[in-house]
């Protein structure tokens, strides 16, 4: 970032800012229609007209999801589910990556493959034995049952990602420190997984996306909406013709702010690009 | 590679393997076990082995390839698009642009919102008469409306915007760490060098981000693919007319619509292996394992 | 290796944390379960209703889950065919159709005590195979002419009155005013067919459950709605539900064509909302939506023990003190003969012509073959409309595709 290079870049940079305006316009404009729902006062989804304050406009949506309905249950289930998740997806990726990206074992193809080979069947055509497995275990209506699957589903991508990830980091740091005395395992967790943080970032946020997101599994998992997560709350407040439209909105847009604050705070580790330049240097 | 004792691969694997193989094998073997069968409504506690009947039936209807060419397009858009905008934004804003922290965190909102109440609000953005998109079309750029809801090419074209919206964000956040990795000096010697901005791309950023990103175009693509809520919601269960399908969709229709198990199970098989041989030639060809070993 | 051995020593407090979680869960006693497919106003009441019995039971926990019709049948079917799922089922009359054929509910003829089913009226009991699935617990479902008051004083009659009043109330766009228009219908759905193809004499199928689909009456009825949208272009080119609902909540659209669900919803919107049984058509004959029940099927799981219960459960939520709470605000009409005579429905001159409409109805078929039907008609229902195809066309198609798909179903 010296002077003279962003000289260099002044029309690029002018170009950039164009685009970077355009594309958010379009992410915005959808999300303010819904904004536009959550605050009109008579359950549309749709309306004819144009405005984005809509007549009649009353915050009175945000105050029934949170209040009126369970929606702080939902929140804290999902709270619970996906943090679970997130902290289980990160320790069994960055390990079993780790050992894809340093080691070579017999299985390893056909380890790495059989990550990805889950991910390839139609997963609508998975819930039904689910469901009887599930039920078989005694998970049904657990967390304990949620948290797993969504770790599973998880897992693939946070796999190959860490692996690859931990490839562009160079091994030599970690011989050195095996020279030096250390230990596999400390090699590990001393000495790459601090390096890893931009690849534990992305796992961390697919993981936790992976679980609040999700409709399908947990559809078949919770029977019980003491238990609901934020997905099926609001899923409740849709009925075949009628749709409490105000409310959902409002809700989904109450379901972002998690989102954005945890994606602020991994923001960091995300673009910290500068710790490997400094190991290396 | 690293030498240590045997055990200790498999010791920092097994958790994730235990975790993928009780979760995902039972559901995977149950659905081949019902390829094979004839369970159906009229048939569904007392079905019995069919052998390949299901497979038979399913390879000599020329709907198959239809929806196979559908589904490939679907895919193949989508996932150069996520990828084109996602690392786009992710290049910009990795570099020295003013209020990137509020750019980066304003454009992942496509993924934090609920994917139900999106698809159907761009639903009705596309409206003919009173959607936003056809007003931008003919008040702002003075072009025709388009029939985005109703002729069968916009009605598949409007499903694939709307996960283009909602699947840019992942990449570019995927793009945004695997960034990261790369060192600054590699960009000031290239400066030394007089490199131009393509260049520096083409020769620094492209083979430096590939470990990272391939996973996740890889799996993108796979889970583009199987991926039905946004076209089903966009196309209302394949409006207009049932042309707006995708192998998927149709998968979910089969099943729960007219209770085709078997069969459904049977085409869920053949999407499986379509796509296993799609991994096969990518991981032999485009992008082995041990590229950087 | 004693770093290795660390390791696993770590693994196995993961272990550990999670094996608390896998003992199985005790099922309670005296627990009932009910899923359900109902409107948020439905269910409002419903609750009213669970509150009395809870009262009247004390001991007894009766949860409910919400869910949308489709979502209710799949999981129900994924749920009990494992062994599992909740007591009872309330939904549509047509769910039993699949839901009996897949042995996943129980013959109520049989279950319930003898005579339990004479209580109801006739046009609220559907047979199957033999057998009562469901005690129904409503009846409706029947589409009428929903009318903005502001703007059409009269309900039209017959056809000609309907097409005069709706091309009189349909306006172009102009400046900054939009369009304005006589009559929106839901025209992508083959349920807002019906009433116009039985209308023209048509029906679904016949005796032996053959689709009946390539008739002049589906002709014309096709012909119908594609003139009211091209030729006196009297509705929106584009009408689903979602915008012919808007267009009539905003007062963009004087007349639309739904059901008693969307009523309340109307006047939440500030609609001063009219009904009356759907027109004449031409031919004369008034037009015949389809009805259907409503009511709770019993889960083939429930062990002996419970039944007792669940049957009283059942008896309450069916009976006029629990079907009339509320039945004038929501508009929905009782299933038991004595509420749906009961003066304060005789009374309400709105409901009054909501029973008026409903008798002029045909039942719904409750076979599993209806579920077919609906599917192979939409596609061509839709093709009509966009222009794709023209009315014989169309009738010739889903007759045919009717009859494959229902022989690949049979496979």
């Amino acid at each position: 970032m010296t002077a003279p290079r962003r000289r260099r870049l002044r029309p690029l940079t002018l170009m950039s800012h164009a685009l970077l305006i355009l594309f958010s316009f379009a992410t915005l404009y959808p999300i303010l229609q819904i904004v536009t729902v959550s605050l009109r006062p008579s359950d549309q989804l749709y309306s004819t007209s144009l405005a984005l304050v809509p007549k009649g406009a009353t915050l009175r949506a945000f105050y029934v999801i949170l209040f009126e309905r369970d929606f702080l249950v939902w929140m804290r289930n999902s709270l619970l589910v996906s943090f679970a998740v997130t902290v289980f997806g990160v320790a069994l990726a960055s390990t079993a990556g780790y050992a894809f990206s340093r080691y070579r074992f017999p299985g390893w193809t056909a380890g790495l493959y059989s990550f990805l080979l889950t991910q390839l069947f139609p997963a609508t055509m998975l819930m039904l034995p689910l469901y009887v497995m599930m039920k078989a275990v005694g998970l049904l209506d657990t967390f304990t049952g949620l948290a797993i699957a969504y770790t599973a589903t998880a897992l693939p991508f946070s796999v190959w990602t860490m692996r690859g990830y931990y490839d562009t980091i160079p091994i030599e740091l970690e011989q050195a420190a095996l020279i030096d005395g250390c230990g596999p395992w400390s090699a590990f967790t001393r000495v790459t997984f601090p390096l890893a943080a931009p690849a534990l970032a992305i796992t961390a946020l697919f993981s936790f996306m992976n679980a609040w997101s999700e409709f399908l599994v947990a559809r078949v998992i919770v029977n019980r909406q003491a238990l609901y997560t934020l997905p099926l709350g609001l899923e409740s407040l849709a009925g075949q013709f009628q749709t409490e439209w105000a409310n959902y909105a409002a809700g989904s847009l109450l379901v972002c702010v998690p989102v954005m604050i945890l994606f602020v705070v991994l923001n960091r580790w995300l673009v910290s690009g500068l710790a490997l330049g400094g190991v290396k240097g | 590679m690293l030498r240590s004792p045997r055990w200790f691969p498999y010791q920092l694997l097994l958790p994730a393997i235990v975790v993928m193989l009780a979760v995902v094998l039972f559901p995977l073997l149950y659905n081949f076990y019902l390829a094979f069968r004839n369970m159906s409504l009229y048939h569904f506690t007392d079905h019995r082995f069919v052998g390949f009947e299901q497979f038979r039936t399913l390879l000599t209807e020329p709907a198959l390839y239809v929806l196979l060419g559908k589904s490939v397009a679907w895919t193949v858009v989508n996932v150069l698009f996520h990828v084109a905008v996602g690392l786009f934004l992710a290049v910009v804003l990795a570099g020295p642009v003013r209020g990137r922290a509020f750019y980066r965190t304003l454009l992942i909102l496509p993924w934090a919102m609920p994917q139900y109440i999106s698809a159907l609000t761009w639903r009705g953005m596309f409206n003919y008469e009173y959607g936003a998109v056809n007003l931008i079309l003919t008040r702002l750029l003075h072009l025709p409306a388009v029939p985005w809801l109703t002729d069968p090419f916009w009605a598949f074209v409007a499903p694939i915007i709307v996960n283009i919206w909602l699947g840019f964000p992942f990449m570019m956040v995927v793009a945004l760490g695997a960034l990261s990795a790369i060192p600054h000096e590699l960009y000031e010697a290239a400066d030394l060098d007089g490199a131009n901005v393509w260049h520096k791309f083409r020769n620094i950023t492209w083979p430096q981000i590939l470990p990272v990103l391939t996973p996740a175009v890889l799996l993108g693509t796979i889970w583009t693919f199987n991926n039905m809520v946004v076209i089903w919601l966009v196309s209302r269960g394949g409006q207009p007319a049932d042309q707006t399908h995708i192998m998927v969709t149709y998968i979910y229709k089969v099943a729960f619509t007219y209770y085709r198990y078997s069969y459904a199970a049977a085409f869920s098989v053949i999407v499986f292996l379509i796509l296993l041989g799609f991994v096969l030639l990518v991981l032999r060809r485009a992008a082995p394992l041990e590229a950087r070993s | 290796m004693r770093r290795t051995r660390r390791g696993w020593l770590a693994w196995g407090c993961v272990v550990a944390f999670l094996v608390p979680g896998c003992a199985p869960s005790k099922s309670t006693p005296k627990a009932i379960v009910i899923w359900e497919q109902m409107d948020p106003d439905e269910r409002a009441r419903f609750e009213q209703n669970l509150d009395v019995f809870r009262e009247r039971h004390p001991g007894i926990e009766i949860r409910h889950l919400p869910y949308d019709t489709e979502q209710l049948r799949n999981q129900f079917q994924t749920a009990a065919a494992a062994g599992g799922g909740p007591q009872l089922v309330f939904g549509p009359s047509d769910q039993v159709g699949p839901l009996s054929l897949l042995r996943l509910i129980k013959p109520l003829d049989t279950t319930l005590p003898a005579g339990f089913f004479e209580r109801f009226i006739p046009a609220a009991l559907d047979t199957l195979d033999g057998h009562l699935w469901a005690a129904p617990d409503q009846v409706g479902n029947h589409l009428v002419l929903c009318f903005n008051k502001a703007l059409v004083k009269k309900a039209p009659e017959g056809s000609n009155e309907f097409i005069a009043l709706a091309r009189k109330l349909t306006t172009p766009a102009r400046g900054g005013q939009p369009s304005h228009y006589g009559f929106a219908l839901n025209a992508t759905e083959p349920y807002w067919l019906i009433p116009f193809f039985t209308g023209f004499g048509g029906w679904v199928m016949d005796g032996r459950r053959e689709p009946t689909l390539d008739t002049p009456a589906m002709v014309q009825a096709l012909s119908y709605l594609r003139d009211l949208n091209y030729k006196y272009a009297v509705m929106p080119r584009e009408s689903d539900y979602q915008v012919a609902e808007t267009l009539f909540k905003e007062g963009q659209a004087a007349m639309i064509v739904n059901g008693p669900w969307s009523w309340s919803g109307y006047r939440k919107a500030g609609i001063d909302l009219g009904i009356a049984p759907i027109f004449k058509m031409p031919n004369g004959q008034w037009a015949r939506p389809m009805t259907a029940s409503k009511g709770y099927s019993i889960n083939t799981n429930v062990r002996k023990d419970e039944l007792p219960l669940v049957i009283e459960l059942v008896t309450f939520l069916t009976s006029p003190e629990a079907q009339l709470r509320s039945a004038t605000e929501l508009g929905i009409l009782p299933s038991h003969r004595a509420a749906y005579r009961d003066s304060a429905i005789l009374n309400d001159p709105f409901l009054r012509i909501s029973q008026e409409a409903f008798e002029k109805g045909r039942r719904m078929p409750v076979v599993p073959e209806m579920r077919v039907l609906w599917d192979t008609m939409r596609p061509s229902l839709q093709n009509v409309m966009n222009g794709a195809r023209a009315p014989e066309a169309a009738a010739e198609e889903m007759q045919r595709t009717s009859v494959q798909q229902l022989a690949d179903m049979k496979k």
